[in-house]
């Protein structure tokens, strides 16, 4: 026996060296690659606090995950069980190369709470493996990727978990040695387990052997499984946590400002994967591929060729294609991610609504979009390609300020005739109410405009607009990569807000919302920004906006992306319907809230053809059909179109209204205070 | 009196419709037309010519290739031709190929050009031209012995002056080897004009229901030598082609007349069209969003009122 031990522990040692070494290797190949990109941290620590609060959370408290249930709950059981069978495995390896290691011996009673919890949380790894498998093999979801891989990976975790449960069945029938801790007892299920094999009649020298034969398969499948991680989509396993720690702590975020006067730049927008920063090359790594940003994105599911998900695989292949200069800092020789049979072409990077669904959903926190933007703003700046559509709207934004292009000086001609101040006549006025183009130009948009110019003189508002001193926010063309045009209309805007510096903006589109909200202050705007949404709903409850005919009619709501996901704005245009049409009576979606699903229009492609798969809006339309309400309510001019469109296709009557079309008619005359 | 030469675009050796506005502007005041051309045309295509009032029509040509087909010889042979006329101006149009042409031109005689212009006057020199989308008119004056031209399509109305018109054949030597050839073209599946270049087009919304139903328009296209178009809805109902669609994301077109049938007029198909210099709008909704754009409208069934006014129009073409 004594010479069994010291083979044993020659073999442990180099079999432990070398996987862990092994592992090291891998691991430390990854992080040079890590280190190497050109884009800088991406992240930083900063406060430290709340973002070790934020990881407790998302991964001990595993929120993030559990919003999918099923296999939330499934991920939670492997988790756990997975983690917690992991000390004792590292004692047994330690054990294996020293027969004297025995932490039981030092720690008695802590270790016997923890075999016995570790022992107890391990099966549960098993039900939610029996859940993965039923999910790929029987429901088989179109969003998960199928292959070995995660096979691989299924079949290493559930040997572990069974071998190690084994080994404590086995462990309980052996005779414990004087001086040694005694494993009676501590195991709560493996104990019945070794009852229900009648592992009792076995004899030591037998159960020995069983024990040592199913050591060996859980160590070198534990081992076999560490080496095998950092190659596999499992490097989510080391990569996860850390991005979770380092993901933005708030909802709101801006396209990044490139500095357009920077004489030395070679490029604009993301060219090579090496000009990624640190924290997307963790993003990349991330990734599990557990497919949800897919089940979510409105582009996959209407057939386009981009899957959120497949773009964060392919961009983490490239990575890797493009190691050997990377590592080099051989930039020069870095290919570009746009090249002849990449699975990064236009078509991917074009249908993206940018609705950040699945931003919203990713468990561990990856900024799909902001790969999407840099491309986008390559393509457009750096080579000129984009859906020839865009060509008449570029255009039009530049000269006129508008997308359709119509003449810049009549921006305020929807109000002729209503008395709508200008601040040019009342610099000081309480609210600077931003229209934007298709609440100035759109016939429908002007319809709620004019609405909403109503509703704020009702409850006394003391507003003004700029009408033609207005131009387009940027958002489109921002969205559609074309920051030089972008960076000119903001700048336009932000000289123009200079002059009056306004106490607070007021926007009825969350395109409108979002950019001079979140993206102005980069260029040194910062300015109180309301949405229409929030101030309706204020003015109800501060009691200037009454309701004064209730609608009886069953209503439901389409969240704005940008309202919606990108700025939070949920509970607002739900409060207000309620007050109007009594909560009762508001419907919702199928997929609604963060879960929203896009109109199709976002990212500018509003001004693009949709001619691939079916198209975004008649997915949203039948879903407002199938609500069986009578007036689907919006928040955006984009929403609004996409719907009449798409409800028009479907032969629906269902009437499509600004959520301030509804409260003017449902509001009384004014009150006097 | 001045000598103006124009370049007139011939298509199966007939004159394209578009060159009777070329033709108006190039007589000017007075002026004497010499009508260039690329290819022998026939006998009503110069009769056509002489309606509006080119003097003489000469078929332009090169010993050493094809002028039709290379752009580069072709401006060669009509810097050529133009002297030997003794031209005192030359113009074309800003189409796909005038723009060709007179870009080359311009180079080859190291001659300014006004491109793309919405009048022209030969006498004075100058030419007015569009920028920033129409917000500004701006009037160049062109230094140079020779003024040179693009004219917008349909941008001035062709008035018939008809005049005795000469045919003549001019053959350019020792121009050199065309650098650039065509060698093929490629036409879209539409079998109509271009709607960028039509002076008239009726356009099908939605409501035209089928791919079929389009016949009603074009025949009323035939009578009014109008193009077709589509509205965006119509062309994702799959009733018809992209190349048809009309509006922001399609064509953007600036007929002389434009008739929208069924077509509500939501921002995205004005877009393509607000340019139009007369719009009529038919739909059976009276508050349709198109009858606060029009300059006539029709409240009215399309497959009512279309099949009446091609009745209408026939009969009055008959008389």
């Amino acid at each position: 026996m004594d010479g069994y031990l010291i083979g044993k522990s020659f073999i442990m040692l180099a079999a432990l060296g070398g996987a862990f070494g092994l592992f090291f290797v891998r691991i430390r190949h990854l992080y040079n690659i890590m280190m190497s990109v050109q884009g800088g941290a991406g992240a930083c620590l900063a406060p430290v606090g709340e973002r070790v609060r934020e990881a407790v959370f998302d991964v001990l408290g595993q929120r993030n995950v559990r919003r999918k249930k099923m296999a939330g709950w499934a991920h939670t059981l492997i988790f756990f069980g997975f983690l917690a069978v992991q000390p004792h495995s590292l004692a047994l390896m330690v054990q294996g190369i020293c027969p004297a290691f025995e932490p039981g011996a030092v720690i008695p009673g802590l270790y016997s709470v923890y075999l016995f919890v570790s022992d107890a949380l391990a099966p549960l790894v098993l039900v939610g493996l029996a859940v993965a498998l039923y999910r790929r093999t029987v429901i088989k979801p179109a969003y998960l990727t199928m292959g070995r891989d995660a096979n691989l990976i299924i079949m290493f975790t559930a040997v572990i978990i069974i071998t190690f449960i084994l080994i404590n069945a086995l462990q309980t029938v052996l005779p414990v040695e004087a001086g040694k801790f005694s494993y009676k007892g501590v195991f709560p299920v493996s104990g019945l387990v070794a009852l229900a094999l009648g592992l009792g009649g076995l004899d030591s020298a037998t159960a020995r052997i069983f024990w040592e034969l199913v050591y060996f398969i859980h160590i070198f499948t534990i081992l076999g499984f560490l080496i095998y991680i950092p190659g596999s989509k499992h490097l989510h396993l080391i990569a996860a946590v850390p991005n979770v720690f380092l993901k933005p702590l708030t909802r709101e975020k801006a396209i990044e400002k490139s500095d357009l006067e920077d004489e030395t730049a070679d490029t604009f927008g993301l060219t090579n994967i090496s000009q990624i920063s640190r924290k997307q090359v963790l993003d990349l790594y991330a990734c599990t591929e557990c497919g949800r940003c897919q089940e979510q994105c409105p582009a996959d599911f209407t057939g386009k060729p981009l899957s959120p998900k497949a773009l964060v695989h392919d961009l983490k292949e490239d990575l890797f294609a493009q190691a050997e200069p990377l590592l080099a800092k051989d930039y020069d020789k870095v290919l570009p991610i746009f090249r002849d049979n990449s699975a990064v072409f236009g078509d991917v990077i074009w249908s993206c609504t940018t609705c950040r669904a699945c931003e919203d959903i990713c468990p561990v926190n990856i900024a799909h979009l902001d790969f999407i933007f840099e491309l986008r703003k390559q393509r457009v700046l750096m080579e000129s390609d984009f859906p020839p559509e865009m060509i008449e709207t570029f255009t039009s934004l530049e000269n006129q300020s508008n997308p359709w292009g119509f003449a810049a000086d009549t921006r305020a001609d929807w109000c002729r005739d209503m008395d709508v101040p200008l601040m040019a006549d009342t610099p000081d006025a309480d609210i600077l109410w931003f229209v934007g183009c298709a609440g100035s130009f759109d016939d429908k948009g002007k319809k709620v405009s004019q609405a909403m110019a109503r509703v704020l003189k009702k409850a006394g508002v003391n507003f003004a607009i700029l009408g033609p001193e207005e131009s387009c926010n940027g958002d489109m063309a921002r969205r559609a990569g074309n920051e030089y045009l972008a960076q000119m209309l903001i700048q336009q805007n932000i000289d123009v807000f200079a002059q009056y510096n306004p106490k607070k903006i007021l926007t009825g589109c969350p395109h409108c919302y979002n950019v001079i909200k979140n993206e102005y202050p980069a260029f040194g705007a910062s300015y109180e920004v309301v949405s229409h949404l929030e101030l309706i709903a204020q003015l109800f409850d501060q009691g200037r906006l009454t309701v004064g005919s209730g609608q009886a009619e069953k209503i439901t709501f389409h969240d704005s992306c940008y309202y919606g996901r990108w700025n939070g704005i949920f509970q607002a245009p739900r409060d207000v319907l309620a007050r109007i049409c009594g909560s009762t009576n508001l419907k919702e979606l199928a997929r609604s809230g963060d879960k929203g699903f896009c109109c199709g229009a976002g990212g500018a492609r509003m001004f693009m053809e949709e001619t691939i798969g079916t198209r975004i809006n008649s997915e949203r339309a039948a879903e407002v059909v199938a609500s069986g309400a009578g007036t689907v309510a919006t928040a955006c001019p984009f929403c609004a179109t996409m719907l009449i469109d798409g409800l028009m296709a479907a032969g629906a009557d269902t009437k499509v209204a600004d959520i301030v079309q509804l409260v003017d008619k449902a509001t009384d005359k004014p009150v006097v205070l | 009196m001045p000598k103006i030469g124009v370049l007139i675009e011939t298509e199966n050796q007939a004159i394209k419709q578009i060159n009777h506005g070329l033709l108006t502007a190039a007589r000017g005041q007075g002026n004497e037309v010499v009508a260039f051309v690329l290819e022998a045309v026939s006998d009503k295509a110069a009769h056509q010519a002489a309606q509006y009032g080119a003097a003489t029509l000469v078929q332009v040509s090169a010993d050493s290739g094809d002028v039709l087909s290379s752009p580069d010889l072709c401006a060669r042979a009509l810097a050529r031709a133009a002297q030997e006329y003794g031209v005192d101006g030359l113009a074309g149009l800003a189409t796909a190929q005038g723009r060709d042409i007179f870009a080359r031109l311009a180079a080859d005689l190291d001659l300014p050009l006004a491109s793309d212009a919405l009048e022209v006057d030969f006498a004075g020199q100058t030419a007015i031209k569009s920028h920033f989308s129409g917000k500004a008119m701006a009037t160049v004056t062109l230094s140079g012995r020779l003024m040179l031209a693009t004219l917008r399509p349909n941008a001035v109305a062709p008035v018939q002056d008809a005049v005795q018109i000469t045919a003549a054949e001019y053959t350019a030597t020792g121009i050199g080897q065309a650098r650039v050839r065509r060698t093929s073209i490629q036409k879209s599946s539409q079998e109509q004009m271009d709607l960028t270049e039509a002076p008239v087009i009726i356009t099908g919304g939605r409501p035209i229901g089928s791919p079929e139903n389009y016949t009603i328009l074009k025949d009323c296209a035939r009578v009014l030598n109008a193009a077709v178009g589509a509205s965006r809805a119509a062309v994702d109902a799959g009733f018809a082609p992209h190349a048809m669609q009309v509006g922001q994301t399609g064509k953007t077109v600036s007929p002389n007349l434009y008739i929208a049938c069924g077509v509500s007029g939501a921002v995205q198909h004005f877009a393509g069209m607000k340019t139009a210099k007369i719009i009529v709008g038919i739909n059976t909704d009276k508050d349709a969003p198109i009858f606060e754009k029009c300059d006539y409208g029709i409240v009215g069934d399309m497959f009512e009122v279309i099949p009446i006014l091609t009745q209408v129009l026939k009969e009055t073409q008959n008389r």
